[in-house]
């Protein structure tokens, strides 16, 4: 009933070793070993990675020391007995599942705040002992069969929050906002007690369990755990389970429809942990992985101490799936664990900082401080920043300032960040210099600057995420793994560490043996909670965990994904799928259905969703999918407001007009010219409502171009203007007879005749007489037949460039 | 115009004023005027002439302003004014006029219409502004002459089935213009009939793409791949350009109203992040909607590429065209697929991975069914050509061009119930009358020239 699976896991996973750490160092408080040596090369890994870590007083060694109770593996007195005693406590080969680490994630006295920081950091301790006992190989899945659930009915959360602000809000807001508000004095997520309702009603989701009300966490934290109450934990207890019961009755249960052909469905958590490859981290000297998922501490789980915990500080919220969300904090490790880094990476004289970040935004520079290890704006011994696209690193050595200034950036032209989840690395040794690489690859070009030495670092600095320790660099964005590494990663590390990707994977085994009688069927999809507000739900294939089952021409069709009693409406990559489950395609024990991937919304929290699959067709059960009638009737736009029936001519209208009007052509160099300067003054639309100033400036200047060519070219005013005598004096060119000549034609030619839509003849006439009787006035001026022409020209550009021609 | 009445005493005051006087209220406008002047002309009277007209203009502005504005019952005179001015942007001479009031007295508006639509105007002015627009991305009408706008002026003046514009295999230039030769690698074509005034309802000539240039003719698809329409939409990026201004402009929609989450995003590629600046419900509530159905279709054109220098011509003036031809493999992708279809792959690495370029319809179902598409196409396919063909035989893509056509004519959207109505029984027209665009002007131009 086992299948076997070769795949990629999670962080948290296994990892590679192929050499000792570096930081192999005793990390001990000064205390000195003076038992017996270690017996063997493993009995000194053993003594130096995990015995130095759990012999202290607040450690193990408390109970589980040298006359302590068994089993007595924090001996101080004899390395050698507490070996022995160890082994049946741990799992070289699995650290994640040793007694050991399974007994303090229960809560067996841990010694920090988090059981899961406790479990991580004795599970890095064991790795560290581990070293290359452990396969680089990626490891071998075992697939079996998983809990059988029938996709039930369910309660879901109803988009408006008024029932919940009636019956579990109150209750948050008067008793847990001191702590869980985003207001508070000292703000933690989650902000179910905010005072605004909508973010604590998307806060408390993960929270509540409107299906069984009694295994809330609101509830559970109260009556079990004894979390913060407000008088006795038992009536407290009481009183929350009453308000979410209240709370629960009022929201109608989702059936499932029964004419789905449907899987049979699991939870998350049901899954099988999909942690088959290994990071690289046989250096890492800090390393945070972001599981605790509550509290105002993020644990450095890398087994080397001091341990680097940070301490948040500001808006700084827990990411699903493990992570950290920078709104407007950081979280900073004291100066003293900070040196740890000091310490560790000058005596190497290389690092490596690796971590998945998913930047807010490509707007933030400063450049705006992801992971810095500094002491305020203008001293560091080294920063990963963000300038827009580009990841910058600011590294301090002898060939930089104490600002690890001049900074090495990813080319602008590359756009290397992006607003998504990335895995960067950047690297530092003495031969290479800095190099940065962005999801496995070599980004950056040659680093310009030497690389000189880390004899200049400064070890009163702090370790910062998120914003210069002076609170003034501030980055925005998730990190969902952050680690220091005392040794440059190569290249094919790098690459490693960014195929194993972050966070916790699993296989969900949809069983559809019933449908398509075949023993031990499963759809299996590689399932990950995305982030905060997602599920990934990737390359599903088909599986039978019976060796001997193979499918025949099985006719699968429209698989589509259901979630709490019903399908998703959104992201149903696979409902266009059309196969058929078939022995050519089964191959070691699994048919591929698809390579992509979707992501699927998140409704209560991956402890409670419950998951299935539906099918249009599979074998002999079909359903005949029928979408909602989703299709809407263009509205149609009742605007009735008045829109003007007239308008204006445009920029290439007006340039054709003055052309037809005056039979000038608008291909002549001079006007040409003019065009092109004034071209983008003129009315670029007709809409009278853009109409300004400028473009009349500009009509007006293109039509006394026009105007002037007309006037200039003899050929054409003789014919325009017939008669009138461009040779005369301006004193006796205008006489009655003159003056006709000269406006009659431009009213007949320019305005037109009997044409309602048009300024009268009289009115025009008016005008004009009124400017020709103006500028004729010779008094101070020569009156000479080019004053003519000039004469001529204004009352031409007067008519042409006016709305007599602009309108239509 | 609301700001000239606004200004109107100020205006009635400057009219009564001597020059100089006027010329301390109008300063800003009579230095403007002056200055426009070319340096020879600036002399001390040329300023004061300058001032004249300015003054003179606004009034008749003024004047002629509140006669448009007033209800006015439009003579058959009046209409056929505004008849050529709307179908040609330009005013008629007193002998067209004069022909054009008399066929609408005699009943025949139609053929006045017609008479207006032989003005060369209407080709080298209204329809070169009309089309100029849907050849760039700034969807600016100041941009010069080219084969996308050719093409289709082209098809207008030889009233072909306008839907060909997206998919058919066809081109027109002025082989006997004068003009230097039609080239995939400049507008010099296009640029000499411009700047010469060359009129395109006689220079202008049917050929096809395939003829001019080394695309082979099964992947020709209208103006979508004309030299100038993958210069403005697919050049750099990754091709979806293209479809969103096609969408833009032949179908009246942008993908704002048309986006549906509920489609299958199977098709969306990897460059797209599933989870913008870590919050995935922007992708399920935004980007899926477009994406889901704008990718299967932008992969029709996933051979596809405008090839240019960005660093010596960052406006791909010199660029051209290029498609991989069947046998033509892209050395980093391995197949005919264009690098940048697989560009940031790791935004999303589950996401899909183009290698072809066939395309599906998703829009088909769903909300979008209302488009119209045409029951007698498929609704998927391979290449450019099937794809606009999809597009252009949509119910919606008739009624945007009568929606263009009635804005252009009408000088304004339509804004009433009436409007809107007229706007159904042109696409029915249109539809009904082989997809033929002068007549829907025409049609406009009568519905709006006045009663």
């Amino acid at each position: 009933m086992l299948l076997s699976l070769t795949g990629c896991g999670g962080s948290g996973g296994e990892r590679t070793s192929t050499n000792p750490p570096s930081s192999a160092s005793p990390r001990s408080n000064g205390f000195v070993y003076s038992g017996p040596s270690a017996q063997s090369p493993d009995i000194t890994r053993f003594q130096t990675y995990l015995w130095a870590n759990l012999i202290n007083s607040d450690r193990c060694g408390a109970c589980h020391g040298d006359n302590g109770q068994t089993p007595r593996f924090a001996n101080s007195t004899d390395v050698n007995a507490a070996y022995s005693a160890i082994q049946a406590y741990v799992s070289l080969s699995d650290p994640d599942s040793s007694t050991l680490v399974n007994k303090v994630s229960q809560g067996h006295n841990c010694w920090l705040d988090s059981d899961s920081a406790c479990a991580a950091t004795l599970t890095s301790y064991i790795q560290n002992w581990a070293g290359t006992s452990i396969s680089a190989a990626a490891q071998t899945i075992d697939l079996s069969a998983p809990v059988q659930r029938e996709a039930g009915s369910s309660k879901n959360y109803p988009d408006d929050a008024s029932a919940f602000s009636n019956s579990v809000y109150p209750l948050l807001t008067t008793h847990c906002a001191e702590c869980h508000s985003d207001t508070a004095d000292f703000a933690q997520s989650p902000y179910f007690a905010s005072a605004d309702l909508n973010t604590a009603y998307a806060a408390i989701k993960s929270k509540i369990d409107l299906n069984t009300p009694e295994q809330s966490r609101v509830v559970v934290r109260l009556a079990k755990e004894f979390h913060n109450c407000w008088s006795t934990c038992s009536s407290d207890a009481n009183t929350m389970l009453n308000a979410v019961t209240q709370f629960s009755n009022g929201v109608a249960t989702t059936e499932v429809d029964p004419q789905l052909v449907i899987s049979k469905a699991l939870r998350l958590t049901d899954g099988i942990v999909a942690n088959s490859g290994g990071r690289f981290e046989s250096n890492v000297i800090a390393l945070w992985e972001f599981k605790t998922g509550e509290g105002n501490t993020a644990y450095d789980t890398s087994g080397v101490e001091p341990a680097m915990n940070l301490t948040f500080n500001g808006t700084v919220s827990w990411v699903g799936g493990w992570g950290i969300q920078i709104s407007d904090g950081k979280a900073q490790a004291s100066t003293s664990s900070s040196k740890k880094l000091h310490d560790l990476i000058t005596a190497t004289g290389e690092y490596s900082i690796e971590a998945w970040v998913a930047p807010a935004n490509v707007t933030q520079e400063g450049p705006a401080r992801i992971i810095s290890y500094s002491g305020g704006t203008t001293a560091r011994n080294f920063t990963l920043g963000q300038t827009l696209y580009n990841y910058d690193f600011l590294h301090r050595s002898s060939t930089t300032d104490p600002d690890g200034m001049p900074a090495l950036s990813t080319p602008d032209a590359d756009e290397a960040l992006q607003a998504t989840l990335q895995h960067v690395v950047v690297t530092f040794d003495g031969i290479n210099g800095r190099r940065i690489f962005v999801n496995g690859q070599l980004v950056s070009t040659q680093d310009d600057t030497p690389p000189g030495t880390l004899s200049e670092w400064d070890d009163t600095f702090a370790f910062v995420i998120g914003n210069e320790v002076s609170n003034n660099r501030l980055w925005q964005g998730v990190v969902r793994m952050a680690a220091i590494h005392d040794r440059a990663l190569t290249p094919e590390q790098i690459q490693q560490n960014y195929d194993i990707g972050v966070g916790q994977k699993f296989y969900l085994l949809f069983n559809i043996s019933n449908l398509i009688d075949l023993n031990d069927s499963y759809i299996v999809f590689e399932v990950s909670q995305f982030d905060n507000y997602s599920y990934l739900f990737n390359a599903p294939f088909f599986a039978s965990l019976d060796p001997n089952a193979a499918p025949n021409d099985i006719p699968l069709i429209g698989m589509r994904i259901g979630i709490n009693g019903r399908e998703t409406t959104v992201g149903q990559a696979f409902s266009r799928l059309n196969t058929r489950l078939n022995q050519a395609d089964y191959q070691n024990g699994q048919q591929t259905l698809s390579r992509i991937g979707t992501i699927i919304a998140l409704e209560k929290g991956p402890d409670d969703d419950e998951f299935f699959l539906t099918f249009e067709q599979l074998g002999d059960h079909s359903n005949v999918y029928v979408e909602a009638d989703s299709s809407v009737t263009a509205s149609a736009n009742t605007s009735t407001t008045a829109v003007s029936d007239v308008g204006l001519r445009n920029f290439a209208e007006i340039r054709a007009t003055l052309s037809e009007l005056t039979g000038v052509r608008s291909t002549l160099p001079a006007l040409a010219s003019t065009y092109q300067t004034v071209e983008q003054a003129l009315p670029a639309t007709e809409s009278l409502d853009t109409f300004v100033s400028a473009q009349q400036m500009a009509i007006t200047q293109l039509a006394i171009e026009y105007c002037n060519a007309l006037v200039e070219d003899t050929d054409l005013r003789s014919t325009f203007f017939t008669g009138f005598d461009f040779s005369a004096n301006a004193d006796t060119a205008f006489d009655t007879s003159g003056r006709a000549q000269l406006i009659d034609p431009l009213i007949a030619n320019f305005v037109g005749s009997n044409l309602d839509t048009q300024p009268t003849d009289s009115a025009v006439r008016t005008e004009l007489e009124s400017l020709i009787t103006n500028l004729t006035r010779c008094t101070n001026t020569t009156c000479d037949a080019e004053r003519t022409a000039t004469v001529a020209k204004a009352a031409c550009s007067a008519v042409l460039g006016s709305a007599v021609m602009l309108l239509q | 115009m609301k700001q000239l009445l606004q200004s109107l005493p100020l205006l009635i005051l400057s009219l009564n004023q001597p020059p100089e006087q006027a010329h301390a209220l109008f300063p800003s406008q009579t230095i403007r005027l002056y200055d426009y002047l070319p340096p020879s002309q600036r002399t001390p009277s040329a300023k004061l002439h300058t001032l004249w007209a300015a003054r003179l203009i606004l009034a008749l502005l003024l004047l002629a302003s509140l006669i448009g504005t007033s209800v006015v019952y439009a003579g058959s005179r009046e209409q056929a004014k505004r008849l050529h001015d709307r179908i040609t942007g330009v005013p008629a001479n007193a002998e067209t006029l004069d022909r054009m009031a008399a066929l609408i007295e005699a009943g025949s508006p139609n053929e006045a219409a017609n008479v207006a639509m032989t003005h060369d105007a209407f080709y080298n002015v209204t329809l070169k502004n009309w089309i100029t627009p849907w050849t760039n991305l700034d969807r600016t009408p100041f941009a010069p002459l080219n084969d996308y706008t050719a093409t289709v002026i082209g098809i207008i003046r030889d009233d072909l089935d306008f839907r060909r514009i997206l998919y058919d295999n066809i081109l027109y230039t002025a082989p006997n213009s004068g003009a230097p030769l039609y080239a995939m690698t400049n507008n010099d074509h296009y640029a000499f009939l411009e700047n010469n005034g060359i009129s395109l309802q006689t220079a202008l000539e049917q050929t096809t793409q395939s003829a001019m240039s080394d695309l082979p003719a099964d992947a020709t698809a209208g103006v979508l791949t004309t030299r100038q329409g993958a210069r403005a939409f697919f050049s750099s990026g990754t091709n979806r350009a293209q479809l969103r201004y096609t969408l833009l402009n032949h179908l009246c929609l942008d993908l704002e109203q048309i986006k549906d989450i509920t489609r299958s995003p199977d098709r969306i590629r990897q460059d797209v992040t599933r989870s913008p600046g870590g919050d995935s419900r922007i992708f399920l509530n935004n980007c899926v909607g477009c994406h889901a159905g704008m990718d299967p279709l932008v992969q029709s054109f996933a051979y596809y590429e405008y090839d240019y220098d960005a660093d010596s011509d960052p406006e791909g003036e010199n660029g051209r065209l290029i498609y991989n031809a069947e046998g033509t493999l892209n050395p980093d992708t391995g197949t005919r697929v264009q690098n940048k279809y697989l560009i940031n792959s790791t935004s999303f690495p589950n996401g899909y991975i183009t290698t072809t370029d066939t395309w599906t319809n998703y829009w088909r179902e769903g909300p979008n069914r209302i488009l119209g598409w045409d029951s007698s196409l498929p609704g998927n396919g391979a290449g450019a050509k099937s794809m606009g063909q999809e597009l252009a035989h949509s119910e919606q893509f008739a009624t945007c061009q009568m929606q263009k056509v009635f804005k252009t004519v009408c000088l304004r959207p339509p804004s009433s119930s009436t409007d809107r109505s007229k706007i159904a029984t042109m696409t029915s027209n249109f539809i009904g009358n082989g997809y033929r665009i002068k007549s829907a002007f025409a049609e406009a131009a009568l519905f709006c020239m006045g009663d």
